[in-house]
């Protein structure tokens, strides 16, 4: 009698669990699936007709994407976005494994005060930062340029901790062979050490992407140019209330913009996932 | 002037003492074995000669020239570790040819030694495997086949076998036994097993404390002992060692009274001087026999435990001050609980110091 | 003589070091030099002593931001984390695939840029043909103006911070969860205790160390928060905060009177000022870990 009871009681709970979980997970992903319908959908229909509730129209959708291609500077926003991602991640991920593998591996004279300072820079908000950085830039001639954009934000102390926690668990005695066998300093970062963190590249490469795509206070004051201007940029533009555009238009933008991340997120969750939770349970 | 020289080498980390004044002498050619209890100082003398480990005092020399201050490649040593520390992402062949194509040598040249090694370690056939596909065995294999190929003059290991179960590890002592008769390289090696040591070692080395406590063929260190130490260490089950008071010495003999609490022992060692004082008697269970109640003999004891093993059993009984002894006897030689007599093989019973050394009278022994 | 033994790592290191020196400690000890000088970024800069920072104290912008910062603070920073709490729980519950796919769903909005979500909410937020208003409008409430109507807009600003972050912190905690040893959950089971105190004397316990780190995480970065506020508003450097600056909060404000006013002194001052503030709260933060550790 009894146990039928407490499999009713488990049924209800479980059903009220199943409830939240879903009505939550609508919660986190209808804007997104909103997002998708505003841009499927005849343009200018009104909403009373149409809630965009789900996409209606396949043909609108891609004349919309068609016409922000054609007729802003959307396709070039989108080209700078790709290039500022691509060459940080190059870049932080060449100098941060560089240094991160001599501070994991190796002991050598003022190591420990090096990544000390590195890592307090963890702990530095980037408001104090911000404004003197875009005065050295200015000075260096840098405002407009790529150069401007990627290289400051190269020295990433966070990917720098990520690599360092990552190539810790290479077995020292690797390391040693290695030597024994006469590779030189950069030959056993090269051959040895760089295959054995795959994963945490790749991770840090995807949450760089992540980051960098989604910058918009860097990008804001430096890139003042059009010429410049990374897809933040430009969706910022279509939103203020001096632009003449409709929702639709803003839609598409922003919709495109979020397709890389997504696209991105659906392929790698694993290792983004794993990528997080480890610097956090480290932090 | 011995073929790798190891005079006066001390080692520290910061304050604490590792090695103290380490004198040793290779002879080309040697399978020498360092063994000893863990925190010896046994792999840090073996990381010094191979240039891992920095030398704190002293020098090590190889045919000659000093190695202090030279690169660990250049040594013309090669190291095969406990944990096997092959890369992971590569295969068999590009693991044992590492070294060679970090040298840019030619890839006909390559080839050719790695083919050569391969052959010697029967891994013909796991070349194109990754270190993720091999057993214990085979990345030992692997292991010392990345050595191989570099030609050393010195082969370094560094506790090789500990990682293999025991079966596997009979079998790979044989193997290394048969390497070093084919390839004649000075081979070092570093155990905590002291039967590893004892079936590999043309010169066994016993560490204890960063001190060398006794070098020398494994039998003379077995038979010979130069202290208690030693003499406890090598050979299992352990020796027994028991106290006792020295009373009397003649010409040829030594008489010792009180010995593990009751028994009068004579011994045939001639020569002893100093006075009469307190003494430790050592002698092996293989050299001890039990007796009945009523036989003759000195000692006696009470058996607490009888570890039948087949063909043979190991009697444990403790004698009258306490102490406990073992007796290898034949199978069925006695009951728990029983008092037994002991007969000793006095001319291999072995005579100490209390404060450990060897007392060996005027006369030595074979 | 030894040095050169060591040269190969230094020579490793270099690019990042100098790389960080150069952009990042030149950048705050340059800062530092602003922001006791009065400069628009040609002129020579003018040395002005604490002039900057009395200035800014005193100023009733800054007062709105902070206030702004406190109240927006303390709220979203506690309720994001009791979210991520619950949504990992939750998550937890399940398991394997229905596990990741929730997992999933609630980690989606934290990949996307911030720049987008801002957008896409300023548009679920209009007026009379924002979707918020049109379910309203069904249940026969008239429209509300979320982000102009000044009693609205920091609640507003909330949610949309909590849709992003809830995913992020949920994910860290999630992992927190799993190394929990199962074997505490059974003896605490064995002992007669209920879910709910399971809840408390168990999972919260041991869950400490990964909250801490949320919740200290959390607040240094609300504290420097810029793009949703500012995209929310439709902000611009020459307005900016949104109706009566309801929702201006210091970073804008810094970078309004940087890059509005051109007043570069005076914004490195303010970065300084804000530093101070999150420093102060970040030690608190240590400070309190460290007196319950004690006790």
């Amino acid at each position: 009698m009894s146990t039928m009871r407490k499999q009713r009681r488990l049924t209800v709970w479980t059903a009220l669990k199943w409830a939240l979980a879903l009505a939550i997970a609508l919660v986190a992903v209808f804007p997104i699936w909103w997002m998708i319908n505003v841009v499927f959908a005849q343009a200018g229909e009104p909403v009373s007709l149409n809630p965009r509730l789900w996409p209606t129209s396949l043909g609108a959708g891609i004349d919309k994407i068609a016409t922000i291609f054609a007729e802003t500077g959307y396709l070039r926003a989108y080209g700078i976005s790709i290039l500022y991602a691509l060459l940080t991640i190059a870049g932080v991920l060449l100098v941060g494994s560089l240094a991160a593998f001599e501070f994991s591996l190796f002991e050598f004279p003022g190591r420990k005060i090096l990544f000390g300072v590195v890592l307090l820079a963890l702990m530095v908000p980037t408001a104090v930062t911000i404004i003197p950085t875009y005065v050295l830039v200015s000075r260096l001639g840098w405002l407009n340029t790529m150069e401007g954009l990627v290289v400051p934000g190269l020295a990433s102390a966070f990917g720098l901790f990520m690599l360092v926690q990552f190539m810790r668990a290479i077995p020292k005695d690797m390391i040693e062979a290695a030597r024994l066998d006469g590779a030189g300093h950069f030959q056993i970062y090269w051959h040895v050490v760089l295959p054995l963190c795959r994963n945490a590249l790749v991770t840090l490469a995807i949450l760089t992407f992540i980051q960098t795509w989604g910058n918009y206070m860097w990008p804001l004051i430096v890139g003042t140019r059009e010429e410049l201007y990374t897809v933040g940029q430009v969706v910022g533009q279509f939103n203020s209330p001096l632009s003449h555009h409709t929702v639709d238009t803003v839609m598409t933008a922003n919709l495109l913009a979020a397709v890389p991340p997504l696209i991105f997120f659906l392929i790698f969750q694993r290792q983004i996932v794993q990528g997080i939770a480890m610097s956090g349970s480290k932090g | 002037m011995a073929f790798l020289d190891i005079s006066s080498v001390s080692k520290s980390f910061g304050s604490v003492s590792i090695l103290r004044d380490v004198d040793l002498s290779i002879e080309e050619g040697e399978f020498v074995v360092f063994v000893g209890p863990s925190g010896c100082g046994k792999s840090t003398l073996l990381r010094m000669i191979s240039g891992l480990e920095e030398i704190s005092a002293g020098t090590i020399s190889i045919a000659g020239e000093v190695m202090n201050e030279i690169e660990p490649a250049d040594r013309g040593a090669a190291m095969v570790f406990q944990s096997y520390a092959l890369y992971p992402h590569m295969t068999t062949f590009e693991n044992v040819s590492f070294g060679l194509r970090m040298a840019h040598k030619a890839r006909d040249f390559i080839a050719g030694r790695v083919n050569e090694a391969a052959t010697i370690l029967q891994l013909e056939k796991l070349l194109a495997r990754k270190p993720g596909q091999l057993s214990g065995g085979q990345k030992q294999r692997v292991a010392i086949g990345r050595a191989i190929v570099r030609e050393p003059r010195v082969f370094l290991f560094d506790e090789p076998l500990s990682n293999l179960d025991a079966e596997l590890r009979v079998q790979m002592r044989a193997e290394l036994t048969e390497l070093h008769k084919r390839l004649g390289t000075t081979m070092i090696y570093v155990t905590h097993d002291q039967i590893e040591a004892m079936t590999l070692a043309d010169k066994m080395v016993v560490m204890a404390g960063g001190l060398i406590q006794q070098a020398g063929p494994p039998l003379t260190l077995y038979d010979d002992p130069d202290n208690q130490f030693v003499a406890g260490f090598v050979g299992s089950p352990k020796m027994n060692f028991l106290a006792g008071q020295l009373a009397s010495v003649d010409a040829g003999s030594v008489k010792l009274s009180g010995v593990g609490g009751a028994a009068d022992i004579t011994l045939p060692i001639g020569g002893v001087g100093g006075g009469a004082r307190a003494v430790t008697l050592g002698v092996r269970p293989e050299h001890l026999t039990i007796a009945g109640d009523d036989a003759p003999g000195a000692l006696s004891g009470r058996v607490t435990l009888v570890e039948e093993l087949g063909a043979e059993s190991f009697v444990h009984l403790t004698v009258a001050d306490g102490t406990p002894m073992i007796v290898r006897a034949r199978r069925d030689a006695a009951r728990a609980g029983s008092r037994v007599r002991l007969g000793i093989d006095a001319g291999r019973a072995l005579l100490f110091e209390r404060d450990g050394q060897r007392i060996r009278g005027s006369l030595s022994l074979q | 003589m030894p040095f050169r033994r060591y040269l190969p790592h230094y020579l490793m290191i270099a690019p990042f070091m100098v790389l960080f020196a150069v952009f990042f400690l030149y950048p705050i000890l340059s800062g530092l030099f602003y922001s006791f000088h009065d400069w628009n970024g040609v002129r020579t800069p003018e040395f002005v002593g604490a002039a900057n920072y009395t200035k800014i104290i005193g100023s009733r912008d800054f007062s709105r931001a902070m206030g702004n910062l406190a109240a927006y603070i303390a709220i979203t920073v506690p309720l994001g984390i009791l979210v991520a709490l619950g949504l990992a729980l939750l998550v937890d519950s399940f398991t394997g695939r229905w596990s990741n796919f929730f997992r999933n769903a609630y980690f989606m909005p934290v990949v996307l840029p911030a720049f987008l979500a801002a957008t896409i909410w300023r548009w679920i937020y209009a007026p009379n043909f924002g979707l918020l208003n049109i379910v309203l409008g069904w249940f026969g409430i008239p429209s509300v103006n979320f982000l102009n109507d000044t009693d609205t807009m920091l609640y507003a600003l909330i949610a949309v911070d909590i849709w992003v972050s809830a995913g992020f912190n949920m994910v860290i905690i999630l992992a927190g969860l799993k190394n929990i040893p199962t074997e505490l959950y059974e003896a605490a089971r064995l002992d007669g205790a209920s879910k709910r105190q399971q809840l408390f004397h168990v999972t919260v316990p041991m869950l400490w160390p990964v909250l801490f780190f949320v919740l200290t995480y959390g607040l240094i970065s609300a504290m420097q928060v810029f793009d949703k506020p500012w995209l929310l508003t439709g902000s611009s450097f020459t307005s900016y905060g949104g109706r009566r600056n309801a929702l201006l909060f210091p970073v804008m404000d810094m970078m309004g009177r940087a890059f509005g006013g051109v007043k570069f002194g005076e914004a490195a001052a303010y970065g300084f000022l804000l530093t101070i503030a999150i420093v102060v709260v970040t030690g608190v933060m240590f400070g309190l870990r460290a007196w319950s550790e004690r006790r």
